[in-house]
């Protein structure tokens, strides 16, 4: 029989093969908390998951994984081993041996073997009385397994979410379904909430500007009166407009919205915000309860245009572009064959403090076919690829 | 007492938590392993509590450290009082004596004002650290907690090498204002509490709130599950569970109908919304009595 150890370690690389990651370090604790939990299903189960799983969104991988891999080798290995090779000499010519099972936890292609309730076939030959007995309690701790991860499955509600977020954070907004959208809002109250703090986090933690004499020198006691350590008075809320506009054409209508709740969330830490959607025309948006709100309404239907856009906004708005402005422009810049008008965008970011242009498209496919952004590119102060929830938020995050 | 999973089992039971394996095996761990448990999970599911159940099953001290934006050092480990420092240099003052005689003076421990951290290095026994909100504090604050969370040991230059005689317990919780760096997940065990199943919470109920019908209890805590699974911007805790099960017993309600839901539904649900949202389902939210 394969030590334990060498078990743990090969679990160990079914769950980095499964795309959790794991350090050395958290290998070692593993085998130190087995050690100490004992080998016991359930408390076994949890010391692995306390010591590899360090994210809850992982955790269902675990279960499965752990599932596969101790409900099938822990079935088989029932802990009377004269019994085991009864049953396999009875069995002839069975394609495993009992002991080769509680040896190999890799997955098998066989579809018997990958279902752990079910009885493995160098067994189902030797069925005698004798036998029945630890074959049936194996089977209920295999099942048990599976049952308590279905059991878990249903009460961890917060659980789900957060690992539905954590796919959903890494799934492209041109790939997202309706139900991927609804999973996205569902948790952007946790995004506005991180990029509320880090915002105003930064607001905050001056480095420079003027400096705060009272806890100057309140820090300079503890060095012995020497004004080693500068403190700085808070920086004010910055004299920053902000205003956005976001395409919402079908193909990167999520991106925008997502992007137009976010930046709603983080208004305060700007002077004014001013929100504009557009497809061919420009309108502009706002939030009641949660929903897109646009005056006036827009075609849906329609083609994306992007040059008429920018002199629409240049000529309705111009009021709103000043060198206090900053702009951010959301959209995959397929313009649909129709004039670029960069010469627009041009002027837009000569007048205003910075123009940043997110892009949900792949990179790689940025600039071909009706893709004007690369004309539009050069007048932008930078353009910054936001394919998913959370390139957005970093994005984001650079650019407010 | 001797740290083992039977024993810690029986430890939580004895503190009145009720809890499943995961929470068992995690604490025993943090316990057996001496590593920081760092501990997620909604708001409200009792994450909090897990640092206090530990210290009473331990029988010792809970040092608590909130952190919070701007939490720096001094704040966290120590500080001198600089006030008395002050006045006592100026007490000083017309006796002629020389920095040095003074200042052995105003660096000693006297004059040190132990914060959480320093004191958890400091107690004579092993005690229980609670780091509590780990997310709200700076990443610089996190860097510095991993350096003092590995060896347990500071230096204070004017005292000089002070290390702890009983590595303390640590758990850290997190609602995740931001993400943890990866080294800290790295170097603590991970325990994620989820709000309890029904069955749990009707048990909570019964164990807290023993004066509430059992009847009543049952559907209380399943009516709370349902408010969890509906959508709501802030749901129910276990703390407001049993605040709305006392609320029941001192209101002598005997049965669970939408007048006592409806009146008593501002100590489950704190958010305007949530309210307006539920108020007009209250009748088909309550679940009928199971007879057991």
């Amino acid at each position: 029989m394969i030590p334990m150890r060498e078990q743990l370690l090969r679990f160990v690389d079914e769950l980095r093969g499964a795309g959790v990651r794991i350090s050395v370090a958290e290998t070692l604790d593993a085998m130190r908390a087995v050690a100490a939990a004992g080998f016991e299903r359930g408390p076994m189960r949890e010391a692995l998951a306390a010591s590899l799983i360090k994210d809850e969104a992982d955790r269902p991988i675990f279960d499965r994984t752990y599932a596969q891999f101790f409900g099938r080798s822990r079935a088989t290995e029932p802990r009377l081993p004269e019994r085991r090779s009864g049953a396999r000499a009875s069995s002839g010519g069975a394609p495993h041996s009992a002991a080769g099972l509680a040896v190999r936890p890799v997955p098998e292609p066989e579809p018997s073997m990958q279902k752990p309730g079910r009885k493995p076939p160098a067994q189902k030959a030797g069925q005698t009385g004798e036998h029945d007995e630890p074959r049936a309690e194996a089977e209920a701790e295999s099942a048990g397994i599976e049952g308590e991860g279905e059991h878990q499955a249903a009460t961890g509600t917060e659980g789900i979410r957060m690992a539905g977020l954590a796919a959903v954070e890494r799934a492209p907004f041109e790939q997202y379904s309706d139900f991927d959208y609804e999973t996205a809002r569902d948790s952007l109250a946790i995004l506005v909430r991180r990029l509320r703090v880090r915002v105003g986090r930064r607001l905050r933690m001056a480095r420079r500007g003027r400096v705060d004499f009272r806890r100057t020198i309140r820090a300079a006691i503890q060095h012995g009166g020497a004004l080693i350590d500068l403190r700085f008075r808070a920086r004010r809320p910055r004299h920053v407009d902000l205003l956005i506009l976001a395409d919402i054409s079908g193909s990167v209508r999520y991106a925008a919205t997502l992007m137009l709740e976010l930046v709603a969330g983080v208004h305060e830490s700007f002077r004014r915000v001013h929100s504009f959607v557009f497809i061919d025309h420009l309108a502009e948006a706002g939030f009641e309860h949660g929903h897109l709100v646009m005056t006036p309404a827009l075609d849906p239907y329609a083609r994306s245009d992007f040059g008429r856009v920018l002199s629409e906004l240049r000529e309705q708005h111009g009021e709103l572009l000043g060198p206090a402005t900053l702009v951010i422009i959301m959209g995959d810049g397929r313009n649909n064959r129709r004039p670029a008008r960069a010469d627009m965008l041009a002027d837009i970011a000569h007048r205003c403090r910075a123009v940043y242009w997110l892009n949900p498209e792949a990179p790689a496919r940025w600039g071909t076919g009706d893709s004007a952004i690369n004309q539009y590119a050069r007048h932008v102060t930078a353009l910054v690829p936001s394919q998913t929830l959370r390139e957005l938020e970093h994005a984001l995050l650079e650019v407010v | 007492m001797d740290i083992t999973p039977q024993n810690v089992s029986e430890g939580l039971r004895h503190a009145a938590y009720i809890t499943n394996q995961r929470v068992e095996t995690a604490i025993f761990l943090a316990l057996a392993l001496d590593k920081p448990l760092l501990i997620e999970g909604p708001a409200g599911s009792g994450k909090t509590e897990v640092a206090k159940v530990i210290a009473a099953m331990l029988a010792t001290e809970l040092i608590r450290l909130q952190c919070y934006e701007g939490l720096d050092e001094a704040r966290a480990l120590y500080e001198w009082n600089y006030q008395k420092q002050l006045l006592r240099l100026q007490a000083d003052e017309h006796r002629g004596l020389r920095w040095e005689d003074v200042s052995e003076h105003l660096f000693s421990r006297d004059y040190l004002l132990e914060r959480p951290l320093l004191r958890a290095i400091l107690a004579p026994r092993r005690v229980v650290l609670l780091i509590d909100e780990v997310d709200k504090a700076d990443e610089e604050f996190e860097a510095f907690l991993l350096e003092l969370l590995s060896d347990f040991q500071v230096s204070i230059p004017e005292l000089g090498t002070i290390a702890a005689r009983e590595r303390p317990c640590v758990v850290l919780t997190s609602n995740r204002a931001r993400e943890l760096s990866e080294a800290l997940r790295r170097r603590c065990l991970h325990l994620f509490i989820d709000f309890p199943s029904t069955e749990q919470e009707r048990r909570i109920i019964e164990l807290k709130v023993p004066e509430l019908d059992a009847l009543l209890a049952e559907q209380a805590a399943r009516l709370v599950g349902a408010l969890r699974k509906a959508g709501l911007k802030k749901a129910p805790s276990i703390a407001e569970t049993l605040d709305w099960a006392r609320a029941l017993v001192r209101l002598g309600v005997r049965e669970l109908d939408t007048p006592a839901v409806r009146s008593t539904l501002g100590l489950l649900l704190k958010h305007e919304d949530d309210r307006a949202k539920i108020e007009s389902k209250v009748a088909s939210l309550i679940p009928h009595p199971r007879s057991r």
